[in-house]
């Protein structure tokens, strides 16, 4: 239930920022440098034991960019291992056509 | 089962323990594959499963979905999970099954745990499940469609309602029905 909620507010997170995102952020990071204080979390935080599937795409949207772009752990705030569970379940999701390798 | 497994041949290490793999399958049919093909071609590979001492354990049907692109020129397909035991021989049998099924558009093989000792893993396999997983499952475009329609219909009766509902409520509930009336 509380995963649930989790999801539906990332979502709203994720469309907002979506599109600068794509553009590449790497020009306002500078200062911050890409894992210090001011790495920007925007959904994943706090579930730790978020269970990353790749037979469930509607979660792995989540993590992908409108051009199907896998988001980077640095945006997606999740954990390192997490982050590789996801790279590989949206892999094989693709292999299925239950995700996007590109859109538009 | 171990001695049956390796007849002639050692196929792994594991099968010569007396434990095997669990393997996670998912197929994708052709959108146009009809119940008696399904069944068929689910039919078959338990007799290959068999044939080879592994097991299906489970088979599912997550019905015909939209592809998120076309693969071999299909816009759709219809999903089935298969879970099932045996050794890489195993896999390597049912993907060339798959293969050469023209129904098959697309599979793809996960193992996902080791050493299961066949035994303790039973098969849940039935005969009623077996019916409905042939079943291709509602069309999902026909599905958005209705769903369109019901949204749109449900939508204009809100509409009505809100046009009530801005009128003053004391006078629709005094002339309800005059109004309904006057609203056709």
């Amino acid at each position: 239930m509380n995963d649930e909620r989790d999801r539906d507010r990332d979502r709203g997170d994720r469309d907002r920022g979506d599109r600068d995102r794509d553009r590449g952020d790497r020009g306002d990071r500078g200062d911050r440098g890409a894992r210090g204080e001011g790495r920007r979390k925007r959904f994943g935080v706090g579930d730790k034991e978020l269970v990353i599937d790749y037979k469930n795409p509607q979660l792995l949207k989540n993590f992908l960019t409108d051009r199907g772009k896998i988001v980077p752990a640095r945006i997606s705030g999740l954990t390192a291992r997490q982050q590789r569970q996801l790279t590989q379940a949206i892999k094989r999701a693709r292999m299925l056509a239950l995700l996007p390798f590109t859109s538009t | 089962m171990a001695t049956e497994l390796s007849a002639g041949r050692i196929e792994s290490v594991s099968s010569t323990i007396g434990t095997q793999r669990e393997y996670e399958s998912v197929i994708i049919l052709r959108p146009d594959t009809g119940k008696v093909e399904i069944s068929a071609l689910v039919q078959r590979m338990q007799g290959v499963f068999e044939e080879r001492s592994g097991r299906l354990i489970r088979i599912d049907s997550w019905g015909m979905r939209i592809l998120a692109f076309p693969v071999e020129r299909c816009r759709k397909g219809i999903y089935l999970y298969w879970r099932f035991l045996g050794g890489s021989d195993m896999v390597a049998e049912f993907e060339r099954h798959m293969r050469l099924s023209d129904r098959v558009i697309r599979f793809y093989t996960v193992r996902i745990d080791d050493d299961v000792d066949p035994n303790a893993r039973p098969s849940e396999i039935t005969e009623e499940l077996l019916e409905t997983v042939a079943e291709p499952g509602p069309d999902p475009d026909e599905l958005a469609r209705q769903a369109a329609e019901d949204a749109a219909r449900r939508a204009a009766e809100s509409k009505d309602n809100g046009d009530d509902d801005d009128d003053d409520d004391y006078r629709r509930r005094d002339d309800e029905d005059d109004e309904e009336e006057g609203d056709e």
